[in-house]
């Protein structure tokens, strides 16, 4: 029985391979790949940005070796950071309390 | 309706509370708090390096500002290294079993 840490580690492996195993390369997310993911798995984050370049941005970001793919060490980053400016949210809440 | 990736993040931050609020600073995790944590939720990871200071060892690695306490910041980059090891091996799971969609 996986613990609660496993379960979220795993729910990002598994997360990243729905879409990248779509279409060309099976271990890396394109830009369409990757525009879906976001699309389908950050809906409220993409919308609260209001950015229609945002994903492109992001994109450009993540892609630090620039082959136009992003594979999972690059995509994880970007679920890090996100992850480390909700705790911040949730800190400040709690503070308020 | 969070989406599983939106879920995966809340259970880190979650994950991370259950632990940090236990003593001292409720937002970071002592040494004795991220043993618990380490004991509890990544005992087969533990089990696995068969090394009895692995606690003290990622303690050390984690704390980059040397204040004796783990941030939620210093934790993340736990679960993204152990991650990215979990990913290599699937990858290679997928390869043998040529188990790709």
């Amino acid at each position: 029985m996986p613990s609660q840490l496993e379960g979220a580690m795993d729910a990002l492996i598994r997360v990243f391979h729905n879409y990248s195993g779509s279409e060309g390369d099976k271990f890396k997310l394109n830009k369409g790949e990757l525009k879906q993911l976001l699309h389908s798995e950050l809906t409220d984050f993409l919308t609260s940005q209001k950015d229609p370049m945002l994903v492109e941005k992001i994109m450009n970001d993540l892609d630090s070796n620039k082959d136009n793919e992003v594979d999972f060490n690059e995509f994880v980053v970007l679920v890090a950071a996100l992850t480390v400016a909700c705790n911040d949210f949730f800190q400040e809440m709690q503070k308020k309390k | 309706m969070p989406s599983d990736l939106e879920k995966a993040m809340e259970s880190l931050i979650m994950v991370f509370h259950r632990y940090a609020c236990r003593e001292g600073n409720s937002n970071t995790l002592s040494r004795r708090e991220l043993r618990e944590l380490m004991e509890n939720e990544l005992s087969n990871f533990l089990k696995s390096q068969k090394d009895p200071g692995i606690v003290d060892k990622i303690m050390k690695d984690l704390d980059t500002n040397r204040d004796g306490e783990v941030s939620f910041e210093e934790f993340v980059s736990l679960v993204v290294g152990l991650s990215i090891a979990c990913e290599q091996c699937y990858q290679v799971h997928l390869k043998k079993t040529g188990a790709q969609k």
